[in-house]
Formats: C-alpha cells, sequence, structure tokens
C-alpha cells in the first residue's frame, strides 16, 4: 500500500492536464461525432435507453488515463457530453411546453430579485450504502432480478433494460481500468477486478468503488450527487473486517484515506463534496465510531476544503469528537458544518416522512436534510426574496426602481396590521409562483433527466420499475428556500415604529422616501439605523416579527402537493445570492441604501448584531427551526482571543451545544481577526490560503468579490 | 437599593470558568497606570466624546439642554462641567460618538439582564461582578448575588482587594471563587503602580483563603512596573491553600482611545511586553504554584 504524499503535485494537481491514453479509445473530436450521430438517428428510442446507450458508449470507447501516482483509478474522458444531451433535452422540453412561464419567471428573479422556481436534478442522496454493499455485479443482479418479474408494462420494461446497460457499462468501464492500471499496480489491479465482479471485500474495494460511481454518475453522466452519504456508516463494517483479519492496519487505512480525500480535492468539485458524520441510526443509536475520529484527522491533516463535512450531532455524539472538529475550524479549517440530529429529524417528520427514515437523514448540499436512499429532495428548487415582499408591501406590487407591476395590488395602508399582512400577501404570491412553476416543470422531469443509475440506488424505484424523478422514490419532494429574513424583519420593525408608532413620516412619504435612495432624509435613515430594533439583539418586538414571517412562510409551504406525489418543504438560507438580490432590491426601511446587500441565512443584517454571540443565538432560536424542513443555517463569526485555548475551545462547544439545545438546526463559522482580513485585502498574495466558510462551502477570502469582502469584513469590526 | 454600573459583558470567557456575564461596577479606590477600564475608576456618570467617530453634524448641539456641546467651524468642543449626564446627545449622535458611562439601576432591574444568558453558563459558567472595584458597592453586591445564587448560578467577584474587610463578608456566604489582581508584592512598587499600598490587599487575600473561598489570581505584567514583582508574588501565592487557578494578563495598550475620549490624563506606559519575558515570568510563577499555573 502506497503511502501518501502531500507534497506529489502530481497527486493534487490529477485533474488538471489528463494524460489521457491516446490507444485507450476515441479522442473528442470522434466521440463528439459518434455522440451527435447517435441523437440523430436514435430519436425514436426511449429517452432512458438513449441515455444508457450514450452512457455505455463513452465507458467502452471513450478514452481513459491512469494515475501512477495513485491508488485509486478513475479517469474517462466524458466531453460533458451527457450534460449537454440533458440541457439540449431541457430546452427542447422547456421551449415545448412551458416558454412563457420559463421567460417570467426568469425575468422575476433576473430582473426584478423576486422570486424564481426552476428544475432541479442537483439535489440527491443516493444509497451508497447500498453500491458498497452489493458492487457493481451485486447491482446488476437486482435489476436483473426485478426486470425478470411477470407482468411488467413496457415502460417498467424500459427502464429496468437502461439500468441493466448503465450498470453493465460501469462494469465494463471498471474492467478497463483493471487492464490498464495492471503494468503500474498488481494491487490496484486486482481491486479493480474484484469489484467489476463483486462486492467489495475491504476499505480498498469500498473506497475504489466509490470513487468510482462518484466521476461515473457525477462527470460522465452529468448528475450532481451532492453528498456520498453517511461516510462513517457505509464504511465502518470494512474497517472493523479489515482490522480484525489483519488484511489492512489502522495505518494503511489511514493512508488510503488520505488518497481518498484528496481524490475529490483535486477534482475541484463545485461548492465542495459533502459526506456526513455522526448521529443516530435507524434505531436510534449513536453511530460515531474509530472511522469517524480518523477521517477527520486525515481530514485536518490534509489542509483540504472539500469534501465538506456534515457532523450531525445528537446528546449522544462524544464531546470530544465535536470539540476536535471545533479545534479545526478554530485553526482555519472551516469546511465543517453542525447539524442538529433532533431538529433535523422532527423536521422530516412534520412532512410526513416515518421515523425510522427519518433518523437516517443525509444532509444534502450545503445542509438540507433529506432520507438517505428514500427521498428526492430538490432541495434547490425555488428561491424568494422576503425583503422584497417589504418593497412590494410599500409600493403596491410595484418593483421600486422600474415602476413595473410585478405582485399584486396592495395597498392602502391605514394601520400596522394592514402593513404586516401587506407583506405577507406578497410573500405567498411569490411563493406561490415559484410553486407553480416548479409544478409545472415537474411534470417534464422524465423527459429531461431519466436517471436509471441514481433509480437503481433508490430501493423503493427499483422495486417499482419506475424513475426516482417520475416519482419512482419513497419520498419525492420539492423545496422554497426564503432569503433575507432579517432585512425583511428589520424593515417591517423600521415601518411599525416610524410610520405607525413615532409618525415621523406617512407610508406615501416613506415610499417616496426610499425610492429616491434616502435622498433628503438623512435623520430619518439615521433613526431608522439607530433608533429602531434590529433582529439579532435578543429584542422581543423585531425577534417577534421575524419568528411571525418564519412561520408564516413555513405554513404557506411545508405539505403543499408537488406534481411528484410528493411536498414542498421550507428552507431559510441565502445560498451566495444575498449581494445578487440585494442589488435588485429597492432602499428599506431599516435604513438599507438601494443596491446594498440583504441579510445572509439566519444572521443578522449584517454588522446589526450588536450585543454578542448569546444575543444572536436567542434571537435565531425564537424562530422553529424545525419547520424549515429543507434546512436553514446561522453563521457565526468570532474573534480569536475568544476561542483561543481550552478554555476557548470548551466556550466554542458552549456556543454550539447551546444553540442545538435551543433548536437550532445548522451552525457553521469563521474565527477571523479583521485586521487579518483587511490585510488580505490589501496583499491578496500573502493571504491565498485564507479559507472562509460562505453559504455553505469554502472559498479562498482572496477570490470572493469586493462586495461580499467588505461584509465579511465589517462583521469582523462588528464582533470585535 | 441602586448600584452603579457601566458596562454589560455577555459570553465573556476571560472572567472566571466557562461563559459568563461580567456587570462592571463604577468607582475603583485604586489608579492603576495601565488601567484599560478608566471609566470605571471615578463613581460618577461620565460623558465620553470619540473624536474620530464624529461626523460634525451638530445634532448633540440642539439636543443638549445644558449647551455642553458647541459646533464653530467645524470644530466641536465641549463643556463637561456642565454635563448633567442625560443622555440626550448620545441618543441622537450620528457618528455614535458619544456615550454616558455609569447608571443606576436596581437589583431587581439587573438581575433579568444577568440571567438571559443562563442557558449558556452550562456547568462552569456563570455571572461574574467586577468592575472599576464592584466591593465599593458590597450592599448591592450582596444582595444581587444572593439573588443570583437563588437562582442556582455561579457567581465570581472579581476584587483588587483594597477594600474593608466588612465587603468582603458581605459577599462571601453568596461568591463561589474571588478573581483577585495582585500587581506587586513590593508595597513601594505597589504605590508606584496603583497609587496605594497593597497591605490590606495581602491581608485581604489571606483572610479569604484561611475562609476556604477558591482564589483564581490574576497579575497584569506590565514592564518598567510590575516585570520585577514575579518571584515576590509567586512567594505570596505560594502560601495560598485554596489556589485554583493563576494567570498572567500581558499588558496591552487598546484603550488609549478611551483616555482621550473621558478627557482623563492617559497613564498608559509606552512598553508592550516581550513573547519571551511573558514567557519567563509564567515559569517564575509555575514554579511556585506548579499545580495552577494557567
Amino acid at each position: 500500500m502506497k503511502k501518501f504524499n502531500r507534497d506529489s503535485y502530481r497527486l493534487r494537481h490529477q485533474f488538471d492536464d489528463i494524460a489521457w491514453v491516446s490507444e485507450s479509445g476515441l479522442d473528442e473530436a470522434a466521440l463528439i461525432c459518434k455522440f451527435e450521430e447517435f441523437m440523430e438517428n436514435r430519436d425514436n428510442l426511449p429517452k432512458p435507453i438513449l441515455k444508457a446507450m450514450t452512457f455505455r458508449m463513452i465507458c467502452r470507447e471513450s478514452r481513459i488515463a491512469i494515475d501512477e501516482d495513485d491508488i485509486f483509478q478513475d479517469k474517462l474522458f466524458g466531453g460533458r457530453l451527457m450534460l449537454t444531451q440533458r440541457n439540449r433535452w431541457q430546452k427542447e422540453t422547456v421551449a415545448t411546453f412551458l416558454a412563457g412561464e420559463d421567460a417570467a419567471n426568469d425575468e422575476a428573479w433576473t430582473a426584478y430579485g423576486a422570486y424564481r422556481g426552476h428544475a432541479d436534478f442537483g439535489h440527491i442522496s443516493p444509497n451508497t450504502a447500498l453500491l458498497v454493499r452489493e458492487g457493481f455485479a451485486g447491482m446488476l443482479k437486482r435489476i436483473e432480478e426485478a426486470a425478470a418479474r411477470p407482468g411488467l408494462t413496457e415502460k417498467q420494461q424500459i427502464f429496468y433494460e437502461s439500468c441493466r446497460i448503465m450498470y453493465q457499462a460501469m462494469i465494463d468501464f471498471t474492467m478497463r481500468l483493471a487492464r490498464a492500471v495492471k503494468p503500474y499496480s498488481t494491487e490496484n489491479s486486482e481491486a479493480l477486478a474484484h469489484i467489476a465482479v463483486g462486492a467489495p471485500d475491504n476499505m480498498y474495494e469500498a473506497m475504489q468503488i466509490l470513487i468510482l460511481y462518484f466521476f461515473l454518475h457525477e462527470y460522465i453522466a452529468g448528475a450532481r450527487v451532492r453528498t456520498l452519504g453517511r461516510l462513517d456508516v457505509l464504511l465502518s463494517p470494512f474497517y472493523e473486517n479489515d482490522l480484525k483479519n489483519g488484511s489492512f492496519t489502522k495505518a494503511e487505512i489511514r493512508e488510503m484515506t488520505y488518497f481518498f480525500l484528496n481524490k475529490f480535492w483535486s477534482a475541484g468539485v463545485p461548492y465542495d463534496l459533502p459526506f456526513c458524520l455522526g448521529g443516530t441510526d435507524r434505531a436510534g443509536q449513536e453511530v460515531t465510531c474509530e472511522l469517524s475520529y480518523l477521517i477527520i484527522e486525515a481530514y485536518n491533516a490534509l489542509d483540504i476544503h472539500s469534501p465538506k463535512i456534515h457532523i450531525r450531532v445528537s446528546d449522544k455524539t462524544p464531546p470530544d469528537f465535536v470539540k476536535q472538529v471545533l479545534s479545526f475550524i478554530r485553526a482555519g479549517n472551516s469546511s465543517f458544518v453542525f447539524i442538529s440530529d433532533a431538529v433535523g429529524i422532527k423536521s422530516l417528520e412534520r412532512v410526513g416522512v416515518e421515523k425510522e427514515d427519518a433518523r437516517d437523514f443525509v444532509p444534502i448540499g450545503c445542509y438540507e436534510p433529506a432520507v438517505w436512499g428514500m427521498e428526492i429532495g430538490c432541495t434547490g428548487n425555488s428561491d424568494v426574496n422576503l425583503a422584497k415582499a417589504v418593497e412590494f408591501a410599500l409600493t403596491g406590487g410595484v418593483d421600486g426602481r422600474t415602476g413595473k407591476q410585478i405582485s399584486l395590488k396592495t395597498g392602502p395602508i391605514e394601520s400596522y396590521s394592514d402593513f404586516l399582512n401587506a407583506v405577507k400577501k406578497h410573500i405567498r404570491f411569490m411563493t406561490e409562483k415559484a410553486m407553480e412553476y416548479v409544478r409545472e416543470i415537474e411534470k417534464y422531469y422524465i423527459d429531461i433527466c431519466p436517471d436509471p443509475i441514481l433509480s437503481a440506488m433508490y430501493e423503493e424505484s427499483l422495486r417499482r420499475g419506475v424513475d426516482v424523478y417520475e416519482g419512482g422514490a419513497k419520498y419525492n419532494n420539492s423545496s422554497v428556500m426564503f432569503m433575507g429574513i432579517a432585512t425583511c424583519a428589520d424593515a417591517i420593525m423600521a415601518v411599525k415604529k416610524l410610520v405607525f408608532e413615532d409618525g415621523d413620516v406617512t407610508m406615501a412619504e416613506l415610499c417616496r422616501i426610499l425610492q429616491a435612495n434616502w435622498a433628503g432624509a438623512e435623520r430619518l435613515r439615521h433613526k431608522a439605523l439607530k433608533a429602531c430594533e434590529k433582529f439579532g439583539n435578543n429584542k422581543e418586538g423585531v425577534d417577534e416579527i421575524a419568528a411571525d414571517i418564519a412561520h408564516y412562510a413555513a405554513c404557506i409551504t411545508n405539505g403543499q402537493p408537488n406534481n411528484r406525489s410528493g411536498v414542498f418543504k421550507a428552507a431559510m438560507f441565502t445560498v451566495d445570492y444575498y449581494v445578487y438580490l440585494g442589488e435588485r432590491t429597492m432602499a428599506t426601511p431599516d435604513g438599507r441604501l438601494s443596491g446594498d446587500i440583504l441579510s445572509k441565512n439566519l444572521c443578522a443584517t449584517v454588522a446589526m448584531d450588536k450585543k454578542g454571540i448569546t444575543a444572536l443565538i436567542h434571537s435565531v432560536t425564537k424562530m422553529d427551526h424545525a419547520e424549515f424542513p429543507d434546512g436553514s443555517v446561522l453563521d457565526i463569526l468570532l474573534h480569536p482571543s475568544a476561542v483561543q485555548g481550552e478554555d476557548g475551545l470548551d466556550a466554542f462547544y458552549g456556543i454550539l451545544m447551546t444553540y442545538l439545545q435551543k433548536g437550532g438546526f445548522a451552525m457553521h463559522g469563521n474565527i477571523f481577526n479583521p485586521e487579518d482580513l483587511k490585510a488580505a485585502q490589501k496583499n491578496p498574495e500573502k493571504y491565498k490560503n485564507l479559507q472562509v466558510r460562505v453559504c455553505g462551502w469554502n472559498a479562498y477570502f482572496v477570490n470572493l468579490s469586493r462586495e461580499e469582502q467588505d461584509a465579511f469584513i465589517r462583521q469582523a469590526e462588528n464582533n470585535c | 437599593m441602586k448600584g452603579r454600573i457601566f458596562e454589560i459583558k455577555r459570553f465573556a470567557v476571560h472572567d472566571g470558568d466557562g461563559i459568563r456575564t461580567t456587570c462592571f461596577l463604577k468607582g475603583c479606590p485604586l489608579s492603576c497606570v495601565w488601567c484599560h477600564n478608566p471609566e470605571g475608576i471615578s463613581v460618577l456618570p461620565q460623558l465620553a466624546y470619540y473624536e474620530e467617530k464624529c461626523v460634525h453634524c451638530g445634532e448633540c448641539v440642539t439636543a443638549c439642554p445644558a449647551m455642553v456641546h458647541s459646533l464653530t467651524e467645524g470644530i466641536h468642543t465641549l463643556e463637561r462641567d456642565k454635563c448633567m449626564h442625560c443622555g440626550r446627545c448620545r441618543d441622537v449622535c450620528f457618528g455614535e460618538a458619544l456615550e454616558i458611562y455609569g447608571r443606576e439601576v436596581t437589583v431587581g432591574e439587573i438581575l433579568p439582564l444577568l440571567l438571559e444568558d443562563r442557558a449558556f453558563y452550562g456547568e462552569k459558567g456563570g455571572v461574574t461582578l467586577s468592575g472599576g472595584e464592584c466591593l465599593l458597592q458590597a450592599d448591592f453586591c450582596a444582595e444581587l448575588l444572593k439573588r443570583l445564587k437563588a437562582e442556582g448560578v455561579h457567581t465570581a467577584v472579581d476584587t483588587c482587594g483594597f477594600v474593608p474587610r466588612e465587603a468582603i463578608d458581605k459577599v462571601m456566604p453568596y461568591t463561589d471563587v474571588f478573581l483577585y489582581d495582585m500587581k506587586a508584592a513590593d508595597a513601594s512598587v505597589h504605590i508606584k503602580c496603583t497609587g496605594r499600598s497593597n497591605k490590606i490587599i495581602l491581608e485581604n487575600l489571606a483572610y479569604i483563603d484561611d475562609r476556604g473561598k477558591p482564589l483564581e489570581i490574576r497579575i497584569p505584567y506590565v514592564p518598567g512596573y510590575n516585570d520585577g514583582e514575579m518571584e515576590g508574588i509567586g512567594e505570596i501565592l505560594h502560601t495560598l491553600k485554596n489556589l485554583t487557578k493563576v494567570r498572567i494578563l500581558p499588558y496591552h495598550n487598546y484603550a488609549g482611545g478611551k483616555y482621550a475620549a473621558l478627557s482623563m490624563e492617559n497613564t498608559l506606559p509606552g512598553v508592550l511586553p516581550e513573547p519571551a519575558k511573558l514567557q519567563m515570568a509564567a515559569d517564575t510563577l509555575r514554579r511556585y504554584v506548579p499545580t495552577v499555573y494557567g
């Protein structure tokens, strides 16, 4: 077993300039030619079959590459063909069935920053545990057994045939790699040959098959895997066996883990590829084990930020495990998020998931909970800008900057409760428009993205012979992400005080002032900023507003039927849209200028949390996070001195655990000294490796936009 | 009964164990040259003006009932003697350049503020009374601490020890740990550093220790003033039986802006501690109290 060489340039940059072996297969031009021929002449073939055959062609005939320095092989030239194929199908489908809706939907977001819905093939939770238990051959056998049952419809037969073709193709590719790597490594060759025909026997084979699955499904077939699943759960049987049988030592498994993690790091998976550790299993038992510790230690030693790690925390998760992760975050390795077991489970139960299923949830993408191997969560389906609802309440549904009527003609407003109701009407309007679009396009998911590979990894789908994108999974859900809650609450609070309590302005005057971006109203703006309560300071008034709006958003979303026999789930996070939406939102009553950023995730409006982390947590946990089964997150930013030393680590742990005990769902953090951030802004070359935790992934600070950098600096200075 | 406070700090992690809320009381019998809470020295309320934040809007001039503020040719001047500490200027200040340090509160008013974060205290955290010198308001502190103990909250009293014995007796039944500052062992050095002798301070220290109360000692390390006192302090600490922790607090000069804002003479020393010297000081102390230096 090779040892991982941390200084190996080739290992870390193995995807930069791949040395495709020319004799091994078709070059790009020939591949594209064959693909186009394919698409042209086989129009009458059902799409699942077309897709499967395209995949098979690539697996059998496209060029491969071998990494001599690595212990894992994976490289197949896909030319992004299958993604092209899917995009083409999406374009055709939308043009045929949704042209008008699509344009309006797009405009509502890109021009006005209000709302949008979209197809979501990028948030899945495939049962990787099943895959490593069965191997490709085992999966193929299951497919063939299901396909052999009598009384299947033609559609089901087509489905099973497409699965069969794709899994056979994966086996064929594995064999090609086994042959090609033989001159360089007998060990690697034997492992590949073995997993081509049988189930993985040990950790090495289990990791190799996971890697093969990921790269084939994501980079060749065009999926976005967005979680490898509960890594300690699926690998610990191999870990225990290997140590018991003496197949591998702990040290060797550690080396393998370095190679394994490095593989995903060097591939540069967009938004970082997640996997999950910790939490309870279906029976309610805590899963954290020796392997969980080995994985996080190996991860920390590599100093990478992809994969990213989701840590499920139950009341039985060992404190030292959590503290070790906190110590990594403290040292700048912040590509972690902590997720509450209890709240995740409860939130899924509230949308009809059975308890045992809910316990086996896996966070997808950033932190959206979905049932492992049973749910297609589509957790990034639609977005609604809550701050825009305030704008619409002021203007009667008109976009403040362009004058275009976008939402309902609400008004006139005589009282505070009229105003609050108007805001809610606009939230409802935008949410329903987004859900409407999602429901429309969901009808055509199967025409855009049949996914046999994925479907075979969902037991229900395989049993029923129905593709996961046609409602074949046990749970087929959709989602709405709500953005800018703090800005929204602060703005409503400001209207309450300035218009209805103190009578400083009338509604009409305020609207005019905001449309003029506060020009000539400096004193009023100052009062809005300084004398009106802001969310995040543990103040009853504004926190109640935030909780009320959050509750309303959840109520109009959760449980609403989608078009795949499932339901919508609400989320409260901003992805990276707080700058984008801010640019499209007019000045708001809380004192914000037109075009300025909105609040991020569950956080206070930037630098408006003046009472420290405890007050922020009080405010944030007044909302019921279990009402957001599509996830929510609080970003915290602490000064290094606050978490220094043994006491500091305990304090950090105390903050996290209190947040979770108070009902918080997810938390991630940055530990920053504002001076370092300012220096990094001035001298980026000296701070190339400064990592920053963004919405649910990490970026290098020096690569962020100026606005994003400034937002971090402002927050860090505020938190000093 | 009222107390005069100037600050409530949340998520305090350097004022005793765990996560705490610290209440700072106004008024101090010492005048440490390196004091980084100069707003805590006087018992009286004080107006602070942070010149660098002033945006010269003139709102304070309009708001002030006592004509304290003037703005002439872009220059903002203050007649502090006239100030009644009503706070109206602070409320309207666009630049957040004005602050009134020192407000009166009853135990009933302050208690809920100190209990607000109790979910975070856990087993080790709680509430700390500090300042200034909190034991100059011993009756108030005793009442407050008693109520905190009734709520099951862990209590710490941060004191310089230059207080009447009775003050200590009043709070002792309700105090879980004393955070005790030690500046110097030698009396004349102590006077140079703080303006007062350390005789009573050392007597009170021994008294608290004799009564069996846990003690956490904090030693500010200030080059040119008490950097030669580590051996002497170590010898004293060595005689104590109830030490839980001893730590050095390296001098910092972040508080410079406050002196200017308060129009107080800035006595802050210019020399910052060197890491190597700090290490030596720590090593010295560790020799005397090896089990508790941390």
